[in-house]
C-alpha cells in the first residue's frame, strides 16, 4: 500500500507546483482561489490555461510510462522504449503526413489513425529486422530501432521540406518533433483522460500474461502461452497507447524507458502493480518536466522533449553502463 | 492416465537432421532416463515430445490423441516441461514464480491454484524463501523453484531436461531422485548425464545416438549392454558396489 499512497501524493504535489509555475508564478493560494470558482483575470488565466495543460502533460506522461512498460514486458528487456525502438518516431511520421499532406478526412480524425498505423508499422519493422537479422537480444532490438528511427526521421524531415508551405505552418510540426503538450480545451482534456484510463485498462488485461512471457519464451510456451499471437496483440497494444501519447504530446524521449525502471524499483516486477505505477511515474515526471519547459526560461518555452531528454539521457547511459558491466 | 507415443519423428534444422525417424513409446507410468552423447538429440526429442518444436514429419500422441490438435492450455496442464536453462527476465518472488506455473498461461484456474501453490511450497521446502527474489537463490535453491513451478499443477507428464546438471552431488541426488519417484504413478521423462545416476534411479533407460535410439529397455538389463560403450564410444567398466553398479570410463584406445 506504502508505494501507492507515495506516488499519489507525489502526482498530486506535481501538478500543485506545476500548476504554480510558469511565466507568472502564483501561490498555492492563488490556485485554491481560481479553482474555488474566483471570476478575475489571472484566476481565468489559470483555469483555462495553465490548469488543462498541466493535467494534458499528466494524461501523455501516464500513456508514455504505460507505452514504456508494455514495451518493455514485450521485448522482455529493461532497455525498450517506444522512442528507442522507432515506434515513437513512426506515429510521429504518420502525424506529420496527417498535418501535411492534404488528405481528405478531417485533420482530427486522420492524426490518431496515422500516428497509430506509423507507431504499429515501425514497431514490426523493427521486430522483422532483428528477427530477420537473428538478433532478437537487447542489442540487435536497439540497433534495428535506431536504424529505423533515424530512416522516419529523414523521412520526416523531407517531407517537412517539401510540402510545407505558407499555408501549412512548419511550427506546429516543428513543436510536435521536439515534443510538446498543447494546452488542450476542458473537453479535449475530458477526451484524453478517458484515453488514459482507457489504455490503463488494456494494459491491465495484458497483465498476467506479460508476466508468463517475462519467463522466457520456452518456459511461456511450456506453460501454454501462445507466445507468436501473445506478441502480436501486445505490440498492437503498446502502439495505441504510444500513438495517443505522441498525438497530444509529440515525442517525448526517455520517459518510458525511466518510469517503468522507477515502478519496478517502488512496486516489483509483476505487471499487474507495474504497468499502472509506471504511468504514475510518467505522469508525475511528465508533469514537473512540462512545468521546467514553461517556467525555466520566461517569456520563452524550451520544448518539453529537450527537457526529458536532458534528464533522461543521463539515465539511459547509466543503465547501459551497468548492464554492459553485468 | 497419459501415455506418451512418438511416430517417426524428423527434425530438421540449418541442413543438419537432428531426430531421423524415432520412434518410441512411452507408458502412462513409468520413470524413464534418457540418456546419450552431446548432440544426440535428446533436448530436440523433449521440446517435441512437449509440443514446444513441431516436427518436419512424424507425430506425437498424447493420452491418445494427437499432441498438435490439443489446445494450447490443455498441453500445458498435461504435459510438465523442465528446461534445461531457466532464467527470469524479471527479477520475481519465488512465491510469484510458482504462482505463475500453478496458473498455466496467464490466466487464474477457477479456484484451488491458492492451495496448489501453498502445498509445493511447502514441498519444496520454499516457506522461508516465499518473498526471496531469484537474482539471490542458490543453484540449488533455484533448482527446487523450478521443480516447484513446473510440478505445482501436477502435470500427468513431466519431461525435463538435465535439471540438475549444474547442481553439487547432494542437490543432484535429491533433484534427480524427485524426478524418477514421480515414475511411480505418472510419466517422468529425465534427461540424465550422470549414468550412475540414470542406471540407479530410472526403471528404464533409453539411449539416444546420431537421431536415433539407439537401445532402450529396463535398466538392469541395458546396463550390462555393449551397445552402451559404443553409444558413448568409451570402454564402460561395470563395477559392483553395495548399492549397485559404478560405471568407469576409459577410452576405447586401450
Amino acid at each position: 500500500m506504502k508505494p501507492w499512497l507515495a506516488l499519489g501524493a507525489a502526482l498530486g504535489l506535481a501538478i500543485v507546483v506545476a500548476a504554480c509555475a510558469g511565466h507568472d508564478w502564483v501561490s498555492p493560494a492563488a490556485l485554491w482561489r481560481a479553482i474555488d470558482g474566483d471570476r478575475d483575470l489571472g484566476s481565468r488565466l489559470l483555469v483555462d490555461w495553465r490548469l488543462p495543460r498541466v493535467l494534458a502533460a499528466g494524461c501523455v506522461g501516464a500513456l508514455l510510462g504505460l507505452g514504456g512498460a508494455i514495451f518493455q514486458g514485450v521485448f522482455r528487456n529493461p532497455l525498450a522504449e517506444p522512442y528507442l525502438l522507432g515506434s515513437a518516431g513512426g506515429a510521429a511520421l504518420g502525424a506529420t503526413v496527417a498535418l501535411l499532406v492534404p488528405l481528405a478526412l478531417p485533420q482530427s480524425l486522420l492524426l490518431p489513425i496515422l500516428a497509430f498505423a506509423g507507431a504499429w508499422g515501425a514497431t514490426l519493422l523493427v521486430l522483422g529486422i532483428a528477427r530477420v537479422a537473428g538478433a532478437v537480444d537487447a542489442a540487435g532490438l536497439l540497433l534495428a530501432g535506431v536504424a529505423v528511427a533515424a530512416i522516419l526521421g529523414a523521412l520526416r524531415s523531407f517531407l517537412m521540406l517539401a510540402l510545407s508551405d505558407e499555408t501549412v505552418s512548419l511550427q506546429i510540426v516543428l513543436s510536435w518533433v521536439l515534443g510538446g503538450v498543447q494546452t488542450p480545451t476542458w473537453p479535449v482534456l475530458g477526451l484524453l483522460a478517458l484515453i488514459t484510463l482507457g489504455c490503463t485498462g488494456l494494459a491491465l488485461l495484458l497483465a498476467g500474461r506479460l508476466d508468463v512471457l517475462g519467463l522466457g519464451e520456452t518456459m511461456a510456451r511450456a506453460f501454454g502461452l501462445d507466445v507468436t499471437r501473445f506478441v502480436a496483440v501486445a505490440v498492437l497494444a503498446g502502439s495505441v497507447v504510444v500513438a495517443a501519447a505522441v498525438a497530444f504530446g509529440g515525442l517525448v524521449a526517455f520517459v518510458g524507458l525511466a518510469a517503468p525502471h522507477i515502478a519496478r524499483w517502488l512496486v516489483g516486477p509483476l505487471h499487474r502493480a507495474l504497468l499502472p505505477a509506471s504511468a504514475l511515474v510518467g505522469a508525475i515526471v511528465v508533469t514537473l518536466a512540462d512545468a521546467i519547459a514553461r517556467a525555466a526560461l520566461p517569456p520563452a518555452e524550451i520544448p518539453l522533449g529537450l527537457v526529458t531528454a536532458v534528464a533522461g539521457g543521463p539515465f539511459f547511459i547509466l543503465l547501459l553502463s551497468r548492464r554492459l558491466r553485468a | 492416465m497419459t501415455a506418451v507415443a512418438a511416430q517417426k519423428l524428423v527434425v530438421t534444422r540449418g541442413g543438419a537432421t537432428l531426430l531421423k525417424g524415432l520412434s518410441l513409446s512411452l507408458g502412462a507410468t513409468g520413470s524413464v532416463a534418457l540418456i546419450g552423447p552431446n548432440g544426440a538429440g535428446k533436448t530436440t526429442l523433449l521440446k517435441v515430445l512437449a509440443g514446444l518444436e513441431a516436427p518436419q514429419s512424424g507425430a506425437v500422441q498424447v493420452g491418445g490423441q494427437a499432441l498438435a490438435s490439443l489446445s494450447n492450455a490443455a498441453r500445458a496442464r498435461t504435459i510438465g516441461f523442465l528446461p534445461q536453462h531457466f532464467e527470469p527476465h524479471w527479477d520475481l518472488a519465488v512465491r510469484d514464480l510458482v504462482r505463475l506455473g500453478a496458473e498455466r498461461g496467464g490466466r487464474p484456474s477457477s479456484g484451488g491454484s491458492g492451495d496448489a501453490v501453498e502445498q509445493a511450497l511447502v514441498r519444496y521446502e520454499l516457506r522461508a524463501l516465499e518473498r526471496r527474489r531469484w537474482s539471490t537463490l542458490s543453484g540449488g535453491e533455484s533448482a527446487r523453484v523450478l521443480l516447484a513451478m513446473v510440478l505445482v499443477a501436477d502435470p500427468p507428464v513431466l519431461l525435463a531436461d538435465e535439471p540438475a546438471a549444474a547442481l553439487d552431488i547432494r542437490h543432484r541426488l535429491e533433484v534427480v531422485q524427485a524426478l524418477a519417484a514421480r515414475g511411480r504413478d505418472r510419466l517422468s521423462v529425465v534427461v540424465v548425464h550422470d549414468l550412475d545416476l540414470a542406471f540407479r534411479f530410472f526403471d528404464r533407460v533409453v539411449v539416444l545416438v546420431d537421431g536415433q535410439v539407439a537401445a532402450d529397455g529396463p535398466a538392469a538389463e541395458l546396463l550390462d549392454d555393449r551397445r552402451l560403450d559404443a553409444a558413448f564410444g568409451v570402454r564402460f567398466e561395470r563395477i559392483r558396489t553395495a548399492g549397485g553398479f559404478i560405471l568407469q570410463a576409459s577410452t576405447t584406445t586401450a
